[in-house]
């Protein structure tokens, strides 16, 4: 089990979310993530489902604008009459997150005394988070910890889904776990979720899902029972190890043909007075290698050092 | 040494062809690949081999043509088997650069050449003995090379087996030559039980940093890397150096060009091969080679019943020249008679080793095999001119 | 990602005895040295089981840098050579290096019946259209119209599309890649050594030297970044209709088939027949 799990049991006192029979208002369940992680297939496979058990079913969602990598959500609403088919702030009862910071950024949605917060930690790190190409910058990423995530919501749970699908050979799978841990909240039967679930995954990739599925679902049950643990690694804020790159340049074997002094995205390298490649702005380079792949002649290596390593040369 | 001594070798008779018979003798040489183009008159040996080689658990694959067939014969020998092809005139004139890669590269190697009349297309199933020079000299540059001449289905077999101990031995192309009249008849042969193969070729040993691929010990032939045996050398046809590495350096461009002819001669006595037939009281000496050299024995015995003292010298290996029992068969002869079925390539050669005596030559181009009676009232001629 | 664990130094992999290389200053061929040794270390090929045959010319001469078995053979025939090898030796991983010349032009039976027969064997080709290392002379890929030695008025043959006569020819794996995208081609090459069959992959590659001066196309790094736009066979140039479609050259894989495997047939088939 993965070391941030451990948050997820410190709000895990409440039993599965007991429909009321009739379900006068409807239930609430926002799927989010970024595009490519399958929240439309979540959402699908969840309003097929409520479909099925007789419930009225609204199922609206954002995608298409969203290419590969941008963000996706849906909104799931079930029960005996459903007006509106989107849900307002404040009023869902389950927000799942297929990833860490598109989870964060809807929690306003959820409702602050009862809404369950199931989200998988995959950090996906859109391109213009990175602001400065140096290593080891900040990125503009979400910085808050689970522990502060937990004290804002009454039930959540922190699942390393994307690592438990890897494991088992499938990380397109990751969906599955996440369904299998909203299993545990929802009233529907297990016959009824696996019946939707196998229906909407391809048929080579039933049994990996059937596993997935599983996986996700006995992870809550463990989370629910075991005790808070004071899981010093998942509480610290992420670590970024600082880096400083650096140029190992073979001058007999340069020919001066000036690739990487004029490819060199920083503009860091020039040829000496014997026409040899020479780092003349190290502390612009990113350690970002296009001059080593580049370099017809192997001249150049860059090595990237982590500051502990800089601190010991230096001494 | 590797002396090959077969004399264990139990016969039993068979009718086979030449081209059967040098099919047979690869596979009971340990030849484990063959790669080929079609052409007349020795596609028998393709045929055959297509058919032996995978049940003895070789391969053979025919090739888009003939430069083909030749490169992946020396691919499948740097990788460690024995390999032969085979071709007649038009096919050998392509595959003569590959040739001299193994040559220079000492890639051990057999190549059948089937002489037919030439030139260009010629006549593909009428016999010719006029590929002596280009399995000489055919490639391009200074190489050795190690040429045998059989005369018979049976010789076939044995020279085959021959051929690829002599390429294991020495690290080189070996070339058997024949011509289409003893290719296509088919003889009753004398063949054994499978001898054991007994030459093998000597592999790189010891530790890899002090391996030079083309450094080589007193037989003047160097242990060869194997690929996967951990060597990781580098073979080129560049001129090279001990370390196998492209050099111009001059030197060093001498002394490997000059240990590949040493090679050759180091091993003489394992090369050499001859048949001399009532030499010792010769006067004429009729020098002779394949189908030439059969009619040839035949006039001998007709001109000795005449009463003319009449001998005949038979290489077997024609290059490199058996030029020291040449000289030692011809000691008493006064005149050297050389059929042959070209305009004159045996002959020159004779010329070139025996500038003392009276050299003829008789020369047949018109696709027919010589008789014993042209040769015969040739020799008879001569020795009535003396 | 690549900061955790130590990045592959191509150093590892070369005979540094024989280093600096002989190729001009900024020949593409180093940069596709680079990817085939970073593709086969990632795959984790042994190198005493690796061998490397390449044939005559600039891409010929690549051979001799790679600590591998490797092979110089003669012009137009590694591919050849490497089916004789590779039926001979099924143990080893067999790696043919060639250029535009050697395997389009000399060579190109031999291409055609590699693509046929599909035997499993990696064929590199390095095309920089131009026979560089005899002085500059016109090959089967030189674009129209350009200037080389034996083209003194421009270049008025058609020239190959390489991966398009390997497709056609029954190639089980067909890629191109060009040497700018170094990690990309990396990738295709990775690709191509993993496919159970023959796989085709054209790299194209800069003559800086000769053709990029005869031809007045400015300096290496701006014939590196203008490789997918300039160097096309003319099937390409003639298909022109911006905006809507690019005039690059489409890279990447090209064509995939799974055919039986050549060497593994002839086995089967062999012991087949032993069997009876």
């Amino acid at each position: 089990m993965n070391e941030q799990s451990k948050i997820a049991a410190l709000n895990a006192d409440s039993e599965p979310v007991a429909f009321n029979a009739a379900l006068a208002e409807p239930f609430n369940v926002l799927i989010v993530g970024v595009g490519g992680q399958g929240v439309i297939m979540v959402s699908k496979v969840l309003a097929a489902l409520a479909q099925a058990h007789g419930f009225e079913v609204k199922q609206s969602e954002v995608h298409g604008m969203a290419k590969r990598g941008g963000a996706v959500f849906s909104h799931v609403r079930f029960g005996q009459r459903v007006w509106s088919p989107t849900i307002a702030k404040g009023e869902a009862d389950v927000l799942i997150a297929l990833e860490w910071a598109e989870g964060l950024r809807w929690l306003p949605h959820l409702k602050r005394d009862t809404g369950v917060f199931i989200c998988d930690t995959k950090r996906i790190v859109p391109p213009f988070a990175c602001l400065n190409r140096k290593l080891g910058a900040k990125m503009r990423y979400s910085t808050e910890t689970a522990e502060q995530v937990s004290a804002y919501v009454s039930e959540a749970y922190a699942i390393d889904a994307t690592r438990m699908a890897e494991e088992l050979g499938n990380d397109r799978a990751a969906n599955v776990v996440l369904l299998g841990a909203l299993s545990t909240v929802l009233e529907f039967s297990l016959p009824e979720w696996e019946k939707t679930v196998t229906s909407f995954v391809p048929k080579k990739t039933i049994a990996v899902n059937t596993a997935a599925f599983e996986l996700g679902r006995n992870w809550i049950v463990e989370a629910k029972t075991a005790t808070p643990a004071d899981d010093a690694a998942a509480k610290a804020a992420p670590v970024h190890a600082h880096y400083s790159a650096r140029l190992e340049i073979t001058d007999a074997w340069c020919k001066s043909c000036e690739i990487c002094v004029k490819l060199c995205p920083e503009r860091c390298l020039t040829l000496n007075a014997d026409r040899i490649a020479t780092m003349t702005a190290p502390e612009k380079c990113t350690g970002c290698r296009l001059c080593e792949w580049l370099c017809p002649d192997f001249a150049i290596r860059v090595h990237l050092d982590t500051e502990a390593a800089v601190m010991e040369a230096a001494r | 040494m590797n002396a090959i001594d077969r004399s264990h070798h139990k016969p039993a008779a068979k009718l086979l062809s030449g081209n059967a018979a040098c099919a047979q003798g690869a596979i009971d040489a340990g030849c484990t690949f063959f790669a080929g183009y079609p052409i007349t008159p020795s596609s028998e040996i393709a045929e055959r081999l297509s058919s032996l080689l995978p049940k003895a658990g070789g391969v053979f694959i025919q090739m888009e043509d003939e430069i083909a067939a030749m490169a992946a014969v020396v691919g499948a020998s740097m990788g460690g088997v024995k390999a032969l092809t085979a071709t007649s005139g038009p096919g050998f004139s392509l595959k003569q650069e590959n040739i001299g890669y193994a040559a220079g590269a000492e890639i051990p190697c057999v190549i059948v050449n089937v002489m037919r009349g030439g030139p260009s297309t010629g006549m593909p199933t009428r016999p010719s003995q006029a590929d002596i020079f280009q399995t000489r000299y055919g490639s391009h540059g200074d190489y050795p090379i190690i040429v045998l001449v059989p005369a018979s289905a049976r010789e076939i077999y044995d020279e085959t087996l021959r051929a690829f101990d002599l390429a294991e031995i020495c690290r080189t192309p070996v070339i058997l030559l024949y011509d289409q009249v003893i290719a296509q008849s088919s003889e009753t042969v004398a063949l054994g039980g499978r001898p054991p193969a007994h030459a093998t070729r000597k592999w790189a040993s010891g530790p890899r940093e002090s391996y030079k691929p083309y450094a080589a010990g007193d037989d003047l032939v160097p242990a060869m890397p194997r690929p996967g045996d951990g060597y990781r050398t580098h073979t080129t046809g560049l001129t090279h150096s001990e370390s196998g590495f492209p050099s111009q350096d001059p030197e060093t461009v001498t002394r490997n060009l000059g240990r590949l002819y040493a090679k050759l001669e180091k091993h003489r006595d394992l090369i050499d091969s001859y048949e001399a037939v009532r030499c010792e009281d010769a006067e004429l000496v009729i020098v002779a080679i394949g189908i030439s050299a059969r009619a040839a024995r035949r006039a001998v015995d007709a001109c000795r019943a005449e009463g003319h003292k009449v001998g005949l010298f038979r290489p077997i290996t024609l290059w490199p020249f058996p030029e020291i029992a040449l000289r030692e068969a011809t000691k008493s002869a006064k005149t050297i008679l050389v059929p042959e079925l070209n305009i004159g390539q045996l002959r020159l050669e004779i010329e070139r080793l025996l500038r003392d005596r009276r050299v003829e030559g008789l020369h047949l181009i018109s696709g027919e095999p010589i008789t014993p009676a042209q040769i015969a009232a040739a020799a008879t001629k001569l020795a009535t001119e003396v | 990602m690549f900061r955790d664990a130590p990045h592959f130094d191509v150093r590892d992999y070369l005979r540094k005895e024989m280093m600096p290389h002989f190729l001009c200053p900024g020949c593409g061929h180093g940069m596709a040295l680079r990817a085939l040794l970073w593709a086969l270390h990632e795959l984790k090929i042994d190198r005493d089981k690796l061998a490397v045959v390449s044939g005559i010319g600039c891409a010929g001469r690549l051979s001799a840098y790679i600590d591998a078995n490797t092979f110089h053979t003669t012009h137009g025939r590694p591919l050849a050579y490497a089916t004789g090898l590779a039926l001979a030796r099924p143990d080893l991983h067999v790696v043919v290096i060639t250029g535009d010349g050697d395997c389009l032009a000399i060579g190109g039976n031999h291409l055609i019946h590699a693509c046929r027969r599909n035997l499993k064997l990696t064929c590199l080709m390095l095309n920089n259209e131009i026979y560089g290392m005899t002085g500059g002379q016109v090959s089967p890929t030189t674009s129209e119209t350009r200037l080389t030695t034996t083209t003194p008025h421009g270049n008025t043959e058609p020239n190959f599309d390489a991966c398009a006569l390997a497709t056609a020819a029954g190639a089980g794996f067909v890629g191109r890649e060009v040497t700018r995208h170094v990690p990309k081609m990396k990738e295709l090459i990775k690709d191509g050594l993993q496919h159970p069959g023959f796989a085709f992959i054209e790299v194209l590659s800069d003559c800086t030297e000769v053709y990029g001066r005869k031809n007045d196309m400015g300096s290496s790094s701006e014939m590196v970044l203008r490789q997918k736009s300039e160097m096309r066979p003319s099937a390409y140039r003639d298909s022109v209709d911006e905006p809507f479609r690019s005039t690059d050259l489409p890279t990447g894989i090209l064509a995939r088939n799974h055919r039986p495997e050549y060497g593994a047939a002839l086995r089967a088939a062999a012991a087949a027949r032993a069997a009876k």
